[in-house]
């Protein structure tokens, strides 16, 4: 049985529906993205995931708790982050998480070697007598990721936790959540940042008006949109040498003549290729209409020294299934 | 890397972080044991206080004055034999701990939940199970130990004005009593008006109202610490003065308590059962000053007027309450629904709070027209007093069944929050009070005719309690009474009817 089990979840707030008809299931060890643009209604999902708003209709299942029906069992059982990182001022970092453990009820040596123990995993012990008003975005964030480790939860959602971040502390929360899913605990990170998502979740869930678009891997929800409102692209570079300009527009010609290109643009020293294929075009259609092209390339004798096809990723995934509408 | 994953129980990871904070292994030392028990947040607020700038400041501040105040009573007091200025240096002193306990205290304690409300780190409270009456208990209580060290500062001064003569050891401890009483209800006034601000605006206009009131506050503190000062023990001796303690005391805890428990149901998840404090506050003071009134009439030889005054008073103290009550959000969450039976009139929904506020008023009436019923000697303003007892509370229910009808029963949600119910109450009470008398003017009748004014709140409660010496009579009857009330239940019917077919519609949604 899935660790977390979504089953037509509604929420309205007087007529606006903010979620609607959400269902998702998420297994332990996993990382779920959970993508949408503002106001689409991933916040409300989290915190109803979070036992902090009741549904209008639908279930969530924890563990085989309801969160509806019997929140107090549910809640020792997930560990919340909101997008605001919820530190005290004239608060050192040990007494920040010594007071989040006191107030999860542990006692005695049972608190402190948990708080100890937290703070190794975040990395935290070094900066455990500084001031949490004195950290970096970066490590604040990592204290409020330990506070929500305190009680050991098996399931943390996390709302919008990279925001804000330079690349290293991205990279470094990155890795904690590598970390946590190899420990078990099945993660949901909020975020309309894409970028930071790939790389780290398992699968997306793609939600917008409140409506969940897609959910499973990245790939799969391509399979999903039908593959065809994003053009794959392929990168051409020449070695173009003393000629240059001619070669690049002899080359830029050529392309364009060539069916199913749509678009030829130079940048710095590459072509950028657009391709229109049609919908439900498979990986190996794609392989097939770049070999054309590098094929008439070399045959007209252009230096080509470099020929690559992008490979698709999340932003096309979410461009697919999404219509930039808001809730 | 070493995890947290499992350690709450086991030993620590082999790689784990030096001792932080001077931590040592081994069993905990007895105040460390003690501490465990104590509210986290306590620990935490009152860590977080003495690093504060503000603290300090005015620590520092107040021993200085009450130092510079010393010096000035030992200039002063060393020449004479024996002087009576003890009181005044009192006083001086007692002005220094009041302005920290009556203002800088409760508004600290205000910005401290205001806060957590604002950076939304109370709902991270909320979540660890420490629950909301639990998060405003440690808030309130890390204040008052807050407050305690600045009375220790304070205390020795006090103590040290005694011997400068003129003010009597139980003068000195009845002032500091009462003064600890104000400073925990102004506390706990300050923690709960912490919970009333949601947006930007009303978090604006709460703070300057607080603001206000706890000026007003230390000024109160103030001058009845110096008119106790002043009279000194002559007043501790006379029974009104003890008579009018103990109804202040009474006041103070019974609204102190419902205070908390309305700021603490603020704070409450959607999920739990948030009206349960709130409701059973109110009843328990709701029977407290039944029994008190019940027991000060008959110790005055049932006199009718303490029946008067407890009905009446204690009538507009309920209506302001049940206003609230009553205008409760629709429904209440699934966990609880199965449980909930007619007369679990303490859980949430509007149409439990409603009829719970109905019931409630409609008790009060009762109770203190069936005794001025039971006493003996009636004045001549006797039945009129009696139709007004049962008139406000009836004018009360009115109001609020038609503005429950006027929010709640068009499909359309505009005016069925809380707020905006509250709002219209507040608008059609206004209304009836203005208009009638204007209408009566302008087609020429007295402004305050019997029955133009019938269904005025104000007007129409003036008119029942009217005692007319000309015609030795009332100026209302008995039977127009019986219109009102009988308007009254119609009107609280629909609306009863109106919130059951709501919650019907929440639930089924």
């Amino acid at each position: 049985m899935s660790l977390l089990q979504v089953k037509g979840l509604r929420r309205d707030f007087g007529s606006l529906r903010a979620v609607d008809d959400v269902s998702f299931t998420l297994e332990a060890g996993s990382i779920l993205g959970f993508i949408g643009p503002n106001g689409a209604g991933k916040s409300t999902t989290l915190r109803i995931l979070a036992t902090l708003d009741v549904p209008t209709t639908g279930e969530v299942l924890l563990d085989g708790h309801s969160l509806v029906d019997a929140p107090d069992k549910a809640r020792p059982l997930i560990g919340y982050m909101p997008d605001r990182y919820g530190t005290y001022d004239d608060v050192t970092v040990f007494e920040f998480l010594d007071f989040f453990a006191r107030a999860y009820g542990l006692k005695g040596t049972q608190r402190r070697e948990r708080v100890e123990s937290v703070m190794e995993f975040t990395g935290l012990t070094p900066l455990a007598q500084k001031l949490t008003t004195a950290l970096s975005k970066g490590m604040r964030q990592r204290v409020a990721l330990g506070r929500t480790l305190l009680h050991d939860p098996r399931l943390l959602l996390l709302d919008e936790p990279a925001d804000g971040l330079d690349p290293r502390a991205r990279i470094e929360l990155r890795e904690l959540l590598r970390a946590l899913a190899d420990q078990g605990k099945a993660v949901i990170i909020s975020s309309h940042i894409l970028t930071e998502l790939a790389e780290i979740c398992d699968t997306c869930a793609i939600i917008e008006q409140g409506r969940l678009l897609a959910t499973g891997k990245v790939e799969d929800i391509l399979q999903q949109g039908g593959g065809s409102a994003v053009a794959p692209e392929l990168t051409v570079r020449l070695a173009a040498g003393a000629e240059g300009d001619a070669v690049w527009a002899r080359a830029e010609r050529l392309l364009l003549e060539q069916p199913r290109v749509v678009h030829v643009a130079r940048e710095g020293e590459a072509l950028r290729v657009r391709l229109e294929l049609e919908p439900g075009t498979g990986p190996a259609q794609v392989d097939a209409a770049a070999a054309v092209l590098l094929t008439a390339l070399v045959s007209a004798g252009l230096p080509v020294c470099s020929f690559s096809a992008r490979e698709r990723n999340l932003e096309d995934a979410f461009m697919t299934v999404t219509k930039g509408r808001v809730a | 890397m070493s995890t947290p994953v499992d350690t709450a129980a086991s030993t620590p990871p082999e790689t784990a972080a030096p001792s932080a904070g001077g931590m040592t292994s081994g069993a905990p030392p007895w105040w460390e044991r003690w501490g465990d028990r104590l509210n986290p947040l306590v620990v935490k607020e009152v860590r977080q206080g003495l690093r504060t700038r503000i603290f300090w400041v005015c620590f520092g501040l107040m021993l200085l004055a009450c130092v510079v105040l010393s010096l000035i009573a030992y200039v002063n007091t060393r020449e004479a034999q024996y002087t009576r200025s003890g009181r005044y240096y009192f006083f001086a002193f007692f002005v220094c701990l009041g302005l920290v306990h009556f203002f800088v205290i409760p508004y600290n304690a205000y910005r401290s939940l205001a806060r957590e409300r604002e950076d939304e780190t109370w709902v991270l409270l909320v979540l660890t199970g420490l629950g909301p009456r639990r998060i405003l208990l440690g808030k309130v209580a890390s204040y008052l130990v807050q407050a305690a060290l600045y009375a220790s500062a304070v205390g020795p001064f006090l103590l040290f004005s005694y011997f400068l003569n003129g003010i009597a050891l139980p003068t000195i401890l009845a002032v500091l009593s009462l003064g600890a009483a104000w400073l925990v209800f102004c506390t706990v006034v300050g923690v709960c008006a912490a919970t009333l601000a949601g947006g930007r605006l009303t978090r604006g206009f709460v703070h300057f109202l607080l603001l206000g009131t706890l000026g007003a506050a230390v000024v109160y503190g103030l001058v009845a610490a110096f008119a106790m000062v002043e009279a000194g023990d002559r007043l501790l001796g006379d029974d009104d003065f003890l008579y009018a303690v103990g109804v202040g005391l009474a006041l103070m805890l019974t609204d102190g308590w419902l205070l908390f428990e309305t700021a603490a149901s603020r704070l409450a998840l959607p999920t739990e059962d948030y009206t349960r404090g709130p409701r059973r506050a109110l009843l328990t003071q709701v029977l407290l000053a039944a029994l008190g009134g019940v027991a000060v009439w008959w110790a005055e030889g049932k006199d009718h007027t303490v029946a008067e005054v407890f009905g009446i008073m204690g009538a507009l103290h309920l209506i302001a309450v049940v206003l609230f009550v009553a205008t409760d959000v629709d429904g209440l969450a699934r966990p609880m629904r199965a449980s909930t039976r007619p007369w679990s009139l303490l859980r949430p929904g509007a149409v439990r709070g409603f009829r719970l506020g109905v019931l409630l008023l409609a008790a009060w009436a009762a109770l203190w027209v069936g005794l001025e019923f039971m006493s003996p000697r009636v004045p001549d303003r006797g039945m009129a007093m009696r139709m007004v007892t049962v008139a406000i509370p009836t004018y009360g229910i009115f109001y609020i069944s038609v503005a429950v009808l006027l929010g709640r029963m068009p499909r359309s949600d505009r005016l069925s929050s809380p707020g905006a119910l509250r709002l219209l109450v507040m608008a059609v009470v206004g209304l009836a009070s203005s208009l009638p008398p204007l209408v009566a003017v302008l087609v020429g009748l007295d402004a305050d005719d019997g029955l133009f004014n019938l269904l005025n709140p104000i007007m129409g409660a003036a008119n029942f309690g009217t005692y007319e010496y000309s015609s030795a009579g009332s100026k209302m009857s008995w039977e127009l009474l019986a219109f009102v009330v009988g308007v009254t239940v119609l009107a609280a019917f629909a609306a009863d009817r109106v919130l059951v077919e709501r919650e019907k519609r929440v639930h089924a949604s």
